[in-house]
């Protein structure tokens, strides 16, 4: 690839030396007693505009932090509050109360397609998930809304008896200054949901992961504290001190599996069956996660991430406050990521033998399995656009079923992913387009017209520019298909395999349909709007 | 009802509603004046509630967005919308643009329309509109839409003999949207009318300038649109008439009446028009009259829908099919005039008294069924609401499983069926309507 018109953006080498593994600093355990979690620009110093090549990125120092650029011309994308919501609205026996204008959680019209899915496939029945909007109007605007939003808590405790009730903000108590904070505490006794503030002002981060930290912080507060404790935590009789031994043990050996809400069941049954196979057991968490159970988090043996952008904010704080280490290195897509991702959880059990032979035992019938794919495969370039570590990782699962890479574009970045840059810089024939950006389907669109790849794997609503150019895609995350472990590589390259071999969909479709750019656009430099935007300011 | 919140809202905020319209219209392209999120909830609303559709001319993540942060928050955004407003013109193809408010921009107080006032001055084709999300739900934002399209972009002429505007069912929020206005303007056309529908592929940019020539301003709704006719009477004087969406074969021949008697046509051209539809219609449908009768395919049902579907398949229940719509739920949260419109409307349906109910929030229904029509509570004999029907939203599902019922999803959100080009209203779409029907009960067979 040619590497043209690449822009490195310039380091920061002054905030270098970030490394998730030393305990978390003092200022960041007190992240807890403030109202809101701080934005990831300034705690993780996140960023979402930049461009790059991909041996750039990854011969970075470890932890090297860029500078964040902006863009002159931007596309409509998403807010924290639509992530928010995609994790609360799928607990059970929860109401998720968005404090906002109307059109605020409209987005969990397309999210309750997962809790229904997602609830059947683990509790044997789908249920509409139940959010609720105070819809604020010109009224509510000019003299606040506290008092409705009292008022809609206690209703809505009335009308619904959840075990937990979440009260997301939008950018409206944010300009108006609602306080959410302390409307909870006021009405907090008179309730018997458990109350759960997420602050969501879309307007005021623009790292959208930023949610997922909203989220816990919500439930770190709220959600952790055991309700009506096991009486057999209480030793009474020999049997209940039998119990109790039967009990520890069990949580001796067992895992917070920290899951994300584009994980189907399917996925999660994978990694319980490797984790079973080395003889530890998974508590599925945050995602539906009855909140009641919540507090089974903090007796874990051990917590691990399955996607390091989400969930370091909580990680922390289960250590710091409950003891529970953790870990947050890898994301179990694609054979090889699969199988560090159990070594390092064998090796924190003392299991190192044991998971060698799993996963030798794994690995190799899993490449049996993959090499009558291979063919179709071969030589194909393939380009990607997704979340920073699953874009990266989903990468070097293509290129292990023989693709080739050729542009990678991330919706923000941060230090989480620094190794699989360096991972993909190893294996590339030659450097390639890495680009940052919240969705921006213009400069995919351009990049796309260039590049000219054979396959295209986007987020959702992120895979239309790519059709419509009558390239093969495929679908980056579709809560309920399978990406993760060897069942997940096996599964994609399934997919995959009749994707290429029959892309009439999109080739037909790209014949009539119409992308909605000008056509000079095309001849431009794909990030010539990057930067541009301080000339606004 | 609660006066503190809405249960899940259904369809999303006046500047989701509008960017759907713009979204729709021939070479319009939307300029959000807005945060970032704003465009991805409405591309989840659509891809949660408008029967698979999602996106429009630009989308749904490709929409022009100035994606304001605290800094225009404190400082204002003006600069940066015009920054903003500059760059689209250079990298998105439109011919209508329109930049849109949202909550933030309508509280910081950004004067977009001085904005628009300098690109028009450079000779650039845009508007702009006050949608502020707490101004109102998406149908507020359509019609605003149409409202600015009346006040700034049609231009002033004389009416021409024969044309008719059409407006009344909002693209993305009526998931049928494109097939009912087809199948209006079908019957419109029986008329021997020429009609500008706005958001169809029929439609120009160049005869929505020409809207003003109209003598007529068609809104099939008793809600949606009616300010927009309103300024559009007093702008371009032409007069307007609001009717039920036409669903069904006597909806349709009142509607051609009612229309042919404002235009006054001949009474003869409606007739012959009527009597083609209804031909058309029963001719078809005949063939379904034994199966109709032998496997009792008559029905109790609930009607749950917004302020156009509730009335509308209500009436098509009751006067053509012949089944006992007992319920009808309007979930649209309305004043008390938009409500008397729709309960009049509901009131001139005609051999069935039909009941009808304002409720936001779906949960409720049952409660309202049960009030009307009590539960057996284990009596050997009891007048049961069986065999019943639920025609409502996607929502409606859990409550059509508790009644036993069988269930079509059709007013916002549909989630569960795929919807391109189908329509309800218009004769032979009446014919789609009673397919669907049946095929929900006989889907086991």
């Amino acid at each position: 690839m040619s590497g043209y018109d690449q822009k490195v953006a310039p380091r920061r080498e002054e905030s270098s030396g970030y490394d998730q593994k030393v305990a978390p600093r003092r200022e960041e355990t007190s992240c807890y007693d403030q109202k809101v979690a701080p934005r990831r620009e300034d705690r993780l110093k996140s960023c979402i505009a930049l461009s790059g090549g991909v041996c750039g990125m990854g011969g970075r120092a470890k932890g090297c932090m860029l500078d964040d650029g902006e863009r002159g011309f931007t596309q409509g994308s998403i807010c924290l509050l639509l992530v928010a919501l995609a994790i609360l609205d799928s607990l059970p026996e929860t109401v998720v109360l968005v404090h906002g204008a109307v059109g605020c959680g409209s987005c969990a019209h397309s999210q309750n397609a997962n809790t229904r899915s997602g609830g059947a496939a683990r509790f044997g029945q789908g249920k509409d998930a139940i959010w609720l909007s105070t819809a604020l109007n010109e009224v509510d605007v000019i003299s606040g809304a506290e008092g409705k939003l009292k008022e809609a808590i206690l209703e809505a405790d009335r009308r619904y008896r959840p075990k937990s009730l979440a009260v997301v903000s939008g950018c409206v108590p944010g300009l108006i200054g609602d306080d959410i904070d302390s409307v909870i505490l006021e009405v907090q006794p008179q309730v018997s949901a458990r109350l759960l503030p997420v602050h969501c002002e879309g307007f005021k981060t623009r790292i959208w992961a930023t949610a997922y930290d909203a989220v816990y912080h919500g439930i770190g507060r709220s959600l952790l504290e055991e309700r009506n404790p096991d009486p057999a935590r209480a030793p009474l009789t020999a049997e209940a001190e039998q119990a109790q031994r039967v009990e520890q043990e069990r949580l001796g050996r067992t895992v917070n599996l920290m899951n994300v809400s584009s994980m189907g069941r399917v996925d999660e049954l994978e990694l319980e069956r490797l984790l079973q196979a080395l003889g530890l057991e998974a508590n599925l968490f945050p995602v539906f996660a009855h909140p009641d159970s919540f507090h089974k988090a903090t007796r874990a043996a051990l917590s691990v991430s399955t996607c390091p952008t989400h969930d370091d904010y909580f990680l922390k704080q289960l250590q710091e406050q409950f003891g529970v280490p953790y870990l947050i290195k890898r994301m179990p897509i694609g054979i090889r990521n699969t199988s560090l991702w159990l070594k390092d959880i064998a090796g924190h059990f003392g299991l190192d033998a044991a998971v060698e032979r799993l996963i030798d035992a794994e690995e190799r019938e899993v490449r049996a399995a993959l090499a009558p794919f291979r063919e179709l495969f071969r030589g194909k370039k393939v380009y990607l656009s997704a979340g920073e570590f699953r874009a990266l990782v989903t990468a070097q699962l293509l290129e292990e079923l023989g693709l080739e890479v050729c542009g990678i574009r991330m919706f923000h970045h941060d230090a989480f992913a620094d190794d699989e840059y360096g991972k993909l810089a190893a294996t590339a024939t030659q450097d390639y387009t890495i680009g940052v950006a919240n969705c921006q389907p213009f400069e995919e669109a351009n990049l796309l017209k260039k590049l000219k790849p054979d396959l295209f794997l986007g987020h959702v609503n992120g895979n239309g520019t790519a059709a419509r150019l009558g390239i093969p895609t495929h679908t980056i995350y579709n809560t309920g298909l399978a990406y993760i472990g060897y069942r997940g590589a096996f599964e994609v390259a399934r997919r995959l395999h009749r994707t290429l071999r029959n892309p009439a969909f999109n080739r037909k479709l790209s014949a009539w349909a119409e992308l909605p750019y000008q056509e000079a656009w095309y001849g431009s430099d794909p990030f010539a709007y990057l930067d541009q935007r301080k000339e606004a300011l | 009802m609660s006066a503190h919140f809405i249960e899940r809202p259904r369809g999303t905020c006046s500047l989701g509603g509008a960017t759907f319209a713009v979204n729709a219209l021939p070479g319009g392209i939307p300029i959000l004046h807005a945060p970032a999120g704003c465009a991805g909830s409405f591309a989840w609303a659509q891809n949660g509630g408008s029967a698979l559709q999602v996106g429009g001319n630009c989308g749904p993540l490709a929409i022009p967005s100035s994606n304001l942060q605290e800094h225009e928050v404190v400082f204002g955004g003006d600069a940066r919308l015009r920054q903003q407003v500059a760059n689209t013109l250079k990298v998105v193809a439109g011919e209508l643009y329109v930049i849109l408010t949202s909550c933030v921009t309508e509280i910081v107080g950004d004067d977009i329309l001085s904005v628009v006032r300098d690109f028009q001055a450079q000779g650039v084709s845009i508007l702009g509109a006050h949608t502020g999300g707490f101004k109102g739900n998406a149908y507020q934002g359509y019609d605003l839409v149409l409202q600015t399209l009346f006040h700034d972009f049609v231009r002033p002429a004389q009416p021409k003999r024969g044309k008719v505007n059409l407006w009344g069912v909002a693209p993305g929020l009526d998931p049928f949207w494109r097939g009912n206005l087809r199948g209006v303007r079908a019957l419109l056309e029986s008329l021997g009318l020429e009609v500008n529908a706005f958001f169809t592929l029929e439609d120009t940019l160049e005869g929505i300038r020409a809207a003003g020539e109209a003598e007529l301003n068609i809104v099939v709704s008793d809600v949606y649109g009616l300010e927009a006719a309103a300024l559009a009477q007093e702008r371009h004087g032409t007069p307007w008439l609001a009717t039920g969406l036409p669903i069904g074969p006597s909806a349709c021949g009142d509607f051609l009446r009612a229309v042919a008697g404002r235009l006054e046509l001949a009474p003869a051209v409606a007739e012959a028009a009527l009597r083609r539809g209804g031909r058309d219609y029963y001719k078809t449908l005949e063939s379904l009259t034994d199966c109709y009768q032998d496997m009792d395919l008559q029905r109790y049902a609930v009607v749950v829908g917004d302020a156009n579907y509730a009335g509308a398949l209500t009436r098509f229940l009751a006067e053509d099919l012949g089944w006992l719509p007992e319920l009808t739920v309007c979930t649209d949260p309305l004043g008390p005039e938009d409500q008397a419109r729709v309960q009049a409307r509901l009131g001139a349906v005609q051999g069935f008294a039909p009941h009808l109910v304002f409720e936001t929030d779906g949960s409720e229904v049952l409660g309202h069924l049960n009030r009307r029509w009590p539960n057996g509570q284990g009596r050997r004999y009891h007048d049961s609401f069986s065999p019943a029907f639920m025609l409502g939203s996607s929502l409606e599902r859990e409550l059509a499983q508790s009644l036993g019922a069988p269930h079509l999803s059709i007013s916002f959100p549909v989630a569960n069926r795929a919807i391109l080009d189908r329509g309800y209203a218009g004769f032979r779409n009446g014919l789609t309507l009673v397919e669907d029907l049946v095929s929900a009960i006989v889907a086991g067979r």
